[in-house]
């Protein structure tokens, strides 16, 4: 019997020490033996008792928590992990200890583990490699993009770009293509002739890179379509074929370059061959199919199920989820926060889909989910809302910061709105986009009239693009009157789209549109340049008024406003003391290192700037307090009922008393009754606006205004 | 002779073995080996006329395929946060550990940042610098491939270790 139990331990390569004195680490060795444990303690006798010292450091130092298991009561036991001891004759053993209490017997088993080692040595080694090669790639995209995006983006008077284009992107080690927006031209470079070369065997007329490329995504990407007609960018992997000995994975970055009427102009675009990471990743059957980052499933794999389900026809939702600003996000907060952003996010949504969902990372930030023995959209609304639910908690930085997140939710149903993966995927693609319209949490399943109203969106940005280039835009000033010299000190101006067909159009139909498409940077500049010719009107006129206007927050964000509002002073030679601007709270918050910098600088220069809106948003003190700012305008909501509304007489006042105290001036918006006018100027509010004086009037009427009150 | 034991801390790939393998045989390879579990080395290094054995715990990489293990680190008289500045990434996991790490020992800790030799990917201003060198009680730029500020690194702890 003990025979036969060694032979096992023997096999096991295991050897069995019972412990004699756990104070001193006594032991005395029971069964097992081999070379190695003799290589392991040298000085070990047989059935003699010896000390585990400091020969051994590392299982010496295992002893502590050993002792716990020993002198407990209950049995139990305590593994030790893995460890390489390198032996007196310096061989390594890759080991593990076993602490084991089995009835009064206390024991410590060591195992030579070497084969289990060495294969934790062998996929371990790839991970990591493969980890590595990805965020080096990373990397090096990431910079590349950067440079390019910034020469492209110069006035075209420096006409050497084209030098300067071909000069950086030759010394890439990876393919790099620059094409025009219809993809007819292009620069590459030597690495993108050398990646897609066919060899010469081929007779007919080899195809041209971009060519290529664009093919492998409109066969492998459903959302191709959308991705050209929406102008956005995308990064992902493709594989391509071309017999007979070609299959390279490649690793494609796509990025419009566009201008400020938000039409592209070029595209850039990275080709990685990645053949050797995927080949190392696919000799590792689970991590082909898994997303390294969140190990969830990853696109192809959710692809296949995809296929298997619908093979099989078996009704399911589809879901499609998409973080809003994710860019913004990782842009803020950095690639890590992101990254961390992102397993968080598929934790949360994991643990509340149910195991007979399937859940994958399908993009950068998107995450696809199959909700399976489901067949009507009521119970796949419940589904969602508990992953909606579940993202509204806030999220932390590793700094401890909190912030929230919100998603776009596309949904379509299999059988009834599609019925193959291409279609599914494209539909539930298109729905979460078009979700995507504010940043708050949205749900759209797909429809007929989804798809009509994102083609009416791109007829309005088609005709604001239009408007820019005609100039059908018109800007408007409401005078704002000082109360103690009950005088115009000041106007806002307003802008007003003139419509061909359809008459004056007010900002909020077309402000928000020219927002989301990129349209309000070139709006916003228009702007700034009519602001300073009137200003200047105005003041040769002999007047002293200020002029103000109000910023979107792109604008805030964009780093090129300054400069730009910089030249318009100058070519207009107007003093900055009669401009200011005004930005809503929202953007303070949400931009606000980019906001602080916009606004010291004005103000350095002598612009004013005023915080409008005020009161309807986060109204938090301290960036007030820590903020560059001159004017607070109490937004018209509260000004409406000031006159009947208690609370809102309170808030009002308190906002007045607070402003003063901080040095700010307030000005009430919406001002329409002598009675909603008698409680401001009693209360020291500083200056008013609204209809009681005047609605937003043209230039010359303004001008006529100003004369009479002289 | 005095004996201390210093744990090497980081995520994986960042140089610990190789900071190691620099310091006991002065030794470098371009060659990235993963550890595996833990792996103890020793070196005996004079100072100030004391002789004191070095037990150098170089441990595996911490990232989504091996977790952080704290009880690794009881006993540890010091411990050395290594990081890649090639690799942004690797400071922030660094930084993680090092507090994960301040929970069960108060023992004096080094910011190592490795392959000086290397263009650093990472900015960090004056305060980010001076913040990150609150934390620790020493910080070098070492190359393990050069061997740079490697053996000073390692005397620099053991004298804290000695005063401490
Ligand atoms: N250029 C340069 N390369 C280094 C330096 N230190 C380490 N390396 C390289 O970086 C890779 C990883 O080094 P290791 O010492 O194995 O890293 P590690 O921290 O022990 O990694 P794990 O054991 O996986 O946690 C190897 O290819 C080393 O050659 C350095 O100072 N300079
Ligand atoms: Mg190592």
């Amino acid at each position: 019997m003990t025979q036969l139990l060694n032979k096992v331990i023997n096999a096991l390569e295991q050897i069995i020490l019972e412990v004699i004195d756990t104070n001193t680490g006594t032991v005395k060795w029971v069964e097992g033996d081999g070379e190695w444990a003799i290589d392991l303690f040298p000085n070990a006798g047989n059935q003699q008792a010896f000390a585990i010292n400091e020969e051994t450091p590392f299982l010496q130092d295992f002893l502590f928590d050993a002792t716990l298991i020993w002198q407990a009561a209950e049995n139990g036991k305590l593994r030790s992990g893995l460890w390489t001891e390198t032996t007196h004759t310096n061989k390594e053993l890759y080991l593990e200890a076993i602490a084991i209490k089995q009835d009064q017997h206390n024991l410590l088993v060591i195992t030579n583990q070497r084969e289990d080692f060495e294969f934790q040595q062998k996929t371990k080694q790839l991970a990591r490699e493969v980890l590595l090669s990805y965020d080096r790639l990373f990397l090096k995209n990431e910079y590349l993009h950067t440079r390019l995006l910034s020469i492209l983006k110069q006035p075209p008077e420096q006409s050497n770009i084209l030098t300067t284009l071909t000069k950086v992107i030759e010394n890439a080690e990876f393919a790099v293509l620059i094409a025009s927006s219809d993809f007819s031209t292009n620069i590459e470079n030597s690495a993108a002739i050398k990646l897609f070369d066919q060899g010469t065997l081929i007779s007919s007329q080899p195809s041209r890179p971009i060519d290529i490329i664009l093919r492998l995504m409109q066969n492998q990407l459903p959302e191709y379509e959308r991705i050209l007609s929406t102008n956005s960018s995308w990064d992902g992997e493709l594989c391509w074929i071309s017999p007979p000995s070609t299959l390279k994975w490649l690793k494609v970055a796509f990025y419009p370059v566009k201008n400020k009427l938000n039409e592209v102009e070029n595209w850039i675009i990275f080709a990685n061959d990645i053949s050797t990471i995927k080949h190392l990743i696919q000799r590792n059957e689970q991590l082909a199919l898994q997303d390294m980052l969140t190990e969830l499933p990853n696109r192809f794999s959710f692809l296949q199920m995809l296929e298997k389900h619908i093979a099989a026809k078996q009704p399911f939702y589809l879901l499609y989820i998409d973080i809003n600003d994710f860019r913004r996000h990782n842009e803020f907060y950095g690639h890590d926060q992101g990254d961390k952003l992102l397993i968080e996010l598929s934790k949360r949504i994991s643990a509340v889909v149910k195991t007979s969902d399937f859940i994958a990372r399908v993009g950068g930030d998107e995450f696809a989910i199959m909700l399976n023995n489901i067949d009507n959209q009521k119970a796949c609304k419940i589904a969602i809302q508990r992953i909606i639910d579940s993202i509204n908690k806030p999220f932390h930085t590793k700094k401890s910061e909190s912030f929230n997140i919100s998603i776009s939710i596309g949904a379509a149903n299999y059988p009834h709105d599609g019925q193959s993966v291409e279609e599914l995927m494209k539909f539930v693609d298109l729905s979460a986009y078009n979700g995507k319209k504010n940043r708050k949490n949205s749900v759209q399943f797909y429809s007929q009239s989804m798809k009509d109203a994102s083609h009416h969106l791109i007829i309005v940005e088609q005709n604001l693009r239009q408007a820019i280039k005609n100039n059908e835009f018109e800007l408007y000033l409401q005078p704002i009157i000082d109360i103690k010299t009950n005088r115009i000190n000041k106007a806002e101006a307003l802008i007003r789209w003139n419509h061909p067909e359809k008459g004056l159009i007010n900002p909020d139909d077309f402000i928000p549109i020219a927002e989301k498409s990129g349209l309000i940077i070139a709006i916003g500049e228009w702007v700034i340049s009519r602001t300073c010719q009137m200003a200047k009107q105005i003041c040769d006129l002999g007047f002293d008024i200020k002029i103000s206007m109000n910023l979107s927050p792109s604008q805030v964000t964009d780093n090129n406003l300054f400069a730009y509002l910089s030249t318009c002073i100058n070519d207009n030679k107007i003093n900055p003391r009669l401009l200011e601007l005004e930005v809503t709270e929202g953007v303070l918050v949400d931009d606000y290192s980019a906001a602080e910098k916009l606004l010291s600088n004005v103000r350095t220069i002598g612009m004013s700037v005023s915080v409008d809106d005020f009161g309807t948003g986060y109204s938090s003190l301290s960036y007030l307090k820590k903020l560059p700012l001159d004017f607070l305008k109490i937004d018209r909501s509260f000004i409406k009922e000031i006159v009947a509304d208690d609370n809102d007489k309170a808030i009002v006042r308190a906002v007045i008393s607070m402003a003063h105290n901080l040095n700010l001036c307030v000005t009430a918006e919406g001002v329409e009754t002598k009675e909603q006018l008698s409680f401001l100027v009693d209360n020291s509010c500083n200056s008013v606006q609204g209809y009681i004086f005047s609605r937003p009037i043209k230039l010359d009427y303004f001008i006529k205004l100003l004369h009479e009150q002289k | 002779m005095i004996q201390k034991k210093i744990c090497l801390l980081g995520a994986s790939s960042v140089g610990k073995t190789s900071l190691v393998k620099q310091f006991v045989e002065g030794i470098f390879s371009e060659k990235y080996l993963t550890t595996i579990g833990v792996k103890i080395d020793k070196k005996t290094i004079f100072l100030e006329n004391e002789e004191i054995q070095l037990m150098l715990w170089d441990m595996e990489g911490n990232d989504t395929y091996n977790v952080f293990q704290e009880r690794y680190l009881r006993g540890a008289a010091g411990y050395i946060i290594v990081v890649d500045q090639t690799r942004a990434t690797s400071l922030h996991e660094g930084l993680d550990i090092h507090t994960l790490v301040r929970q069960v020992t108060d023992c004096p800790a080094i910011l190592a940042i490795n392959k000086s030799d290397l263009p650093a990917t990472w900015n960090m201003d004056d305060s980010e610098n001076k913040s990150y060198q609150n934390l620790f009680d020493l910080q070098f730029s070492t190359s393990a491939k050069t061997g740079s500020n490697v053996e000073e690194m390692f005397s620099a702890l053991a004298k804290l270790l000695l005063r401490s």
